[in-house]
């Protein structure tokens, strides 16, 4: 196991390597940069803009541009910010990093307390009224955009009703302890709710799906077989073996925990990874663009390699050496 | 639907009335006359409120929040900002020692007076006493001197600053730039209040190239100008002192910035406690100004067209258009660079290679009357904006309409004019072939993100295609990339859309028109419009306002009737503020001028 571990990781350095050299490469293929576009201002001489794109090293040929980005990053400092005039990019990050992932794990609770009991109840209903309605319901979240979900809930539960703030993830500055969190809650309810529903379609039909067959199968025949009652038929067995895949989809879903919502964070003006990712990407601000990706490329890895171990964990059957 | 039109004329006779009471003021005004009545139409009842004096006057206290769609960069350092986001920070927690007044001209400020001497070399100014910073240090000359040595700085540039267009025709600039002095002899300070401003060369513009922003010396003193960037007075809520009304004191990164009233403010206390800007998503904007989450929408974007009418609408909400600096345009790639030139970044009129398909100026003109641009106005911007005839701000005093051509749609004239250039349909597919009888066909390019913008391009095409000139659409581009190109001149480029903004400071067109400007894409060479251009900022005739103005006139004259690029539009900005809110300014520039006045009535 221990092996096995270390191998995948020394995986990654080879993988992580490749990753930011195609990065960089796409990133650089789409002509502009940081400095071409319309926010140019004309009062101020071209020149001056010139000068700024040496000073940035922008001028560079893009080998160069790589290295010089990849030897500052092999001492930690993942340089600074071209849009942000100069802000290091590690700063820009860790304002945003929390909220992402605030938001990411509210939204996997409203996913997982939503789908894994629906889908179990609509497994044992199977084509009952109650199944039918919970997969309409499911696909229909599933084929809302987040846009659009997201401005329905601020205009009902926001704006008519006014139970949760529409904007933000804090009412103001100076709040500390209790008051902070419940602030901080409130503000991720709406947010939360529109990206954890979207996702609960996926969800709900795996474990509908995973029950039924492992119901189907000989040691649930035997199990009831020996009398157990239906309940313990159910938690004992059925649903220890029908969580395994849900373990492999959480995985993957937490290389997308840091990831962020781009859209779902624009309507909620929420702040976060996403839209600062897309800014980056809109500015050519290759700084930050690769300072996310290698984060998403490291959590995405290890995010795998948690599913794979878990998996041996959960199921005796499989073995790694 | 018609009651409101009752109400619609009501407020036009009133609004007749009053301006046949204050004849003169709004004479004065000239052309844009007819804008500042349509925005008071617009402006419905609560309008009248607003005229209606307070006999209890104004009061103090309460607090307002403004939207703004997008977050700051987070540099609140003047010299090193850089986004408009910032700016909308920074025109309430700083100040400057002019003003710019409805006719875009310069009035005292921080300075109580100033003085330009008679060959226009020096510009002296004479401070308030009373100037403070807000941390309680008195602002003095050295704060200035300060300010414009940090411009000056060797190090200016490569720490991310642009603005040396503020220091570069100072005495001394070079010297002092290059490190071989450590004195900017540029800037001389005479006493504490009094500060001279030296040019190499007698400078027309002495004002404006001498109104930058003030910095604190007493905090960035001893810092080099490398380190200011980061320095926490640059960044950081509570850290960053200016002498403007409001003090920056504290924001959540992305979400809100706070600003309280700074009480030792020189021109008086603020009467408003304090302004909290909110990021917000465009889309929940007017139903926040509704439930009244948001008191003021204003720089930059505004109100977005589409949703004028309901902010409009809203009884608790006053709005005030005014033309946006900043137009769009059809650009035509009368020459391209060489790959050569573009690869060494250079720009060399002579070896561009000419683009033989738009040199008829005929053809030019006949797109300028074959493209309905009332139409694009009226039918994408909902009539919120104006056709542009020229690249002044219409207030500007640079701008008279009477001065040059204006093109009406008219297709029947566009046609003729493609005829008598030889261009004809000589193979009867519908298209016009070139006098030579080839094949005669533009490439247009657009980018995607500004909707109007991209709306307008099949528009565009079609009514070229009226006339018959045949123009092949590309698919858009993303922004980034299609302004790259544009810039880069691929040589297979004929017309571009693109958008430009419009000086408010000074009304020079060289940074876009000369034909050796890094700015001019359409790359048009033109020896006339240079010696234009150039005439109206040669001492010392142009040392007289006026006689700018004539030349300026006679530029855009002749900028018409050449037609290099097809100028199309310009959309207006729209604001949106609580009516609550006295004494806002309404002035072509904005509404941001002296928001210490600004009081709630409660």
């Amino acid at each position: 196991m221990h092996k096995y571990i270390t191998r995948r990781i020394l995986q990654f350095i080879p993988m992580l390597f490749f990753i930011t050299v195609i990065v960089f490469g796409l990133a650089k293929a789409a002509p502009g940069d940081v400095l071409s576009g319309e926010k140019l201002d004309p009062n101020i001489p071209h020149e001056v803009y010139e000068m700024r794109r040496e000073a940035l090293g922008l001028n560079d040929p893009i080998p160069v541009q790589y290295w010089n980005w990849l030897s500052s990053v092999a001492t930690g400092d993942f340089g600074t910010s071209m849009q942000y005039s100069g802000r290091p990019v590690i700063d820009l990050i860790n304002a945003r990093i929390m909220n992402t992932i605030y938001l990411s794990l509210f939204a996997l609770a409203v996913t997982l307390a939503v789908a894994i009991p629906i889908g179990i109840y609509s497994a044992q209903k199977k084509y009952s009224l109650f199944d039918y309605g919970a997969t309409t319901f499911a696909f229909l979240g599933l084929a809302t955009p987040n846009f659009f979900a997201g401005l329905i809930a601020i205009y009902i539960f926001a704006f008519t009703l006014g139970w949760f703030p529409a904007q933000g993830s804090t009412t103001t500055v100076g709040l500390t302890g209790i008051e902070l969190f419940l602030d901080k809650l409130k503000h991720l309810v709406l947010p939360g709710f529109t990206l954890g529903l979207a996702s609960t379609a996926a969800y709900m039909r795996y474990m509908r799906t995973e029950i039924l067959e492992v119901k189907g199968s000989d040691f649930i025949r035997t199990a009831q077989a020996k009398g157990l009652s239906n309940q313990s038929v159910l938690y004992k067995h059925t649903l220890r073996n029908a969580l395994i895949p849900i373990i492999t989809l959480l995985g993957l879903e937490f290389g997308t925990l840091l990831s962020g919502a781009i859209i779902t964070e624009r309507v909620f003006n929420y702040p976060g990874i996403g839209t600062l990712f897309i800014n980056a990407i809109q500015n050519r601000d290759y700084p930050v663009i690769m300072a996310i990706n290698l984060i998403l490329a490291v959590t995405i890895l290890a995010g795998n390699l948690l599913a794979d171990i878990f998996y041996a964990i959960v199921d005796p059957r499989i073995r790694y050496d | 639907m018609k009651l409101s039109k009752i109400w619609l004329m009501l407020i036009l006779s009133m609004v007749l009335v009053l301006a046949a009471c204050s004849g003169n003021n709004t004479n004065t005004t000239g052309n844009d006359n007819n804008n500042n009545n349509d925005n008071e139409v617009n402006d419905d009842n609560n309008n009248e409120e607003n005229n209606n004096e307070d006999p209890s006057g104004p009061q103090s206290g309460g607090r307002i929040t403004a939207g703004m769609y997008s977050a700051p960069g987070h540099q609140f350092n003047p010299i090193f900002y850089s986004d408009t986001y910032e700016a909308n920070i920074l025109s309430f927690t700083h100040d400057t020692l002019l003003k710019l007044n409805e006719e875009f001209l310069y009035e005292p400020h921080m300075a109580k007076d100033y003085e330009v001497n008679e060959d226009n070399t020096a510009i002296t100014y004479y401070l308030h006493e009373n100037l403070k910073w807000q941390d309680g240090e008195p602002l003095t000359a050295n704060d200035v001197y300060f300010t414009y040595a940090s411009l000056a700085d060797p190090d200016y540039v490569a720490a991310g600053g642009v603005r040396t267009d503020y220091v570069r025709f100072l005495k001394g600039y070079e010297e002092f730039n290059t490190g071989a002095t450590d004195v900017f002899e540029g800037v001389e300070v005479v006493n504490d209040y009094e500060v001279t401003f030296h040019f190499a060369e007698p400078n027309i513009t002495p004002e404006f190239r001498t109104n930058f922003i003030i910095i604190p010396a007493h905090i960035f003193e001893g810092v080099a100008v490398k380190d200011m960037v980061d320095h926490p007075a640059s960044r950081d809520g509570g850290e960053v002192i200016g002498s403007g009304p409001f003090k920056l004191d504290s924001f959540i990164e992305g979400e809100q910035y706070i600003l309280s009233r700074f009480e030792d403010y020189w021109a008086g206390a603020p009467y408003l406690e304090g302004i909290t800007w909110r990021v917000i998503d465009q889309s929940i904007m007017p139903g926040m100004l509704e439930n009244g989450d948001l008191d003021m929408i204003a720089e930059p974007g505004g109100v977005p067209s589409a949703d004028y009418e309901r902010v409009d609408g809203l009884d608790n909400i006053t709005t005030f258009l005014t033309q946006a600096f900043a137009y769009q345009y059809m650009g035509i790639k009368h020459h391209h660079r060489t790959t050569e030139d573009v690869e060494a970044g250079a720009i060399n009129p002579d070896n561009w290679v000419v683009n033989e398909k738009v040199q008829d100026k005929r053809v030019r003109q006949a797109m300028m009357y074959a493209i309905n641009r009332q139409a694009i106005v009226d039918g994408l911007l909902n009539g919120l904006g104006s056709v542009l005839h020229a690249p002044f701000p219409e207030a500007s005093w640079a701008y008279d309409e009477n001065s040059f051509s204006i093109y009406d749609y008219n297709p029947e004239k566009a046609k003729e004019l493609l005829d008598e250039a030889g261009y004809k349909d000589t193979n009867d597919d519908g298209f016009r072939e070139d006098p030579a009888g080839n094949e005669w066909v533009l490439n247009l390019d657009y980018p995607t993100g500004n909707q109007v913008r991209e709306r307008s391009a099949p528009i565009i095409v079609d009514e070229l295609a009226a006339v018959g000139i045949k123009v092949e659409m590309r698919s858009p581009r993303d922004a980034g990339t299609h302004f790259d190109i544009v810039e880069k001149d691929n040589t297979d480029w004929d017309l571009y859309l693109a958008g430009w903004s419009l000086a408010t400071g000074d009304p020079d067109p060289a940074g876009i028109w000369k034909v050796d400007s890094g700015f001019n894409y359409i790359r048009w060479i033109d020896e006339h419009s240079d010696e234009l251009i150039e005439k109206a900022v040669t001492a010392p005739d142009a040392f007289d306002i006026d006689f700018r103005a004539e030349v300026y006139n006679e530029w855009t004259a002749y900028v018409t009737e050449e037609v290099p690029m097809i100028f199309l539009y310009s959309q207006d900005n729209i604001y949106a503020y609580n009516s609550a809110l006295q004494n806002v300014k309404e002035m072509p520039t904005g509404i941001y001028q002296d928001p210490h006045l600004w009081w709630l009535q409660q």
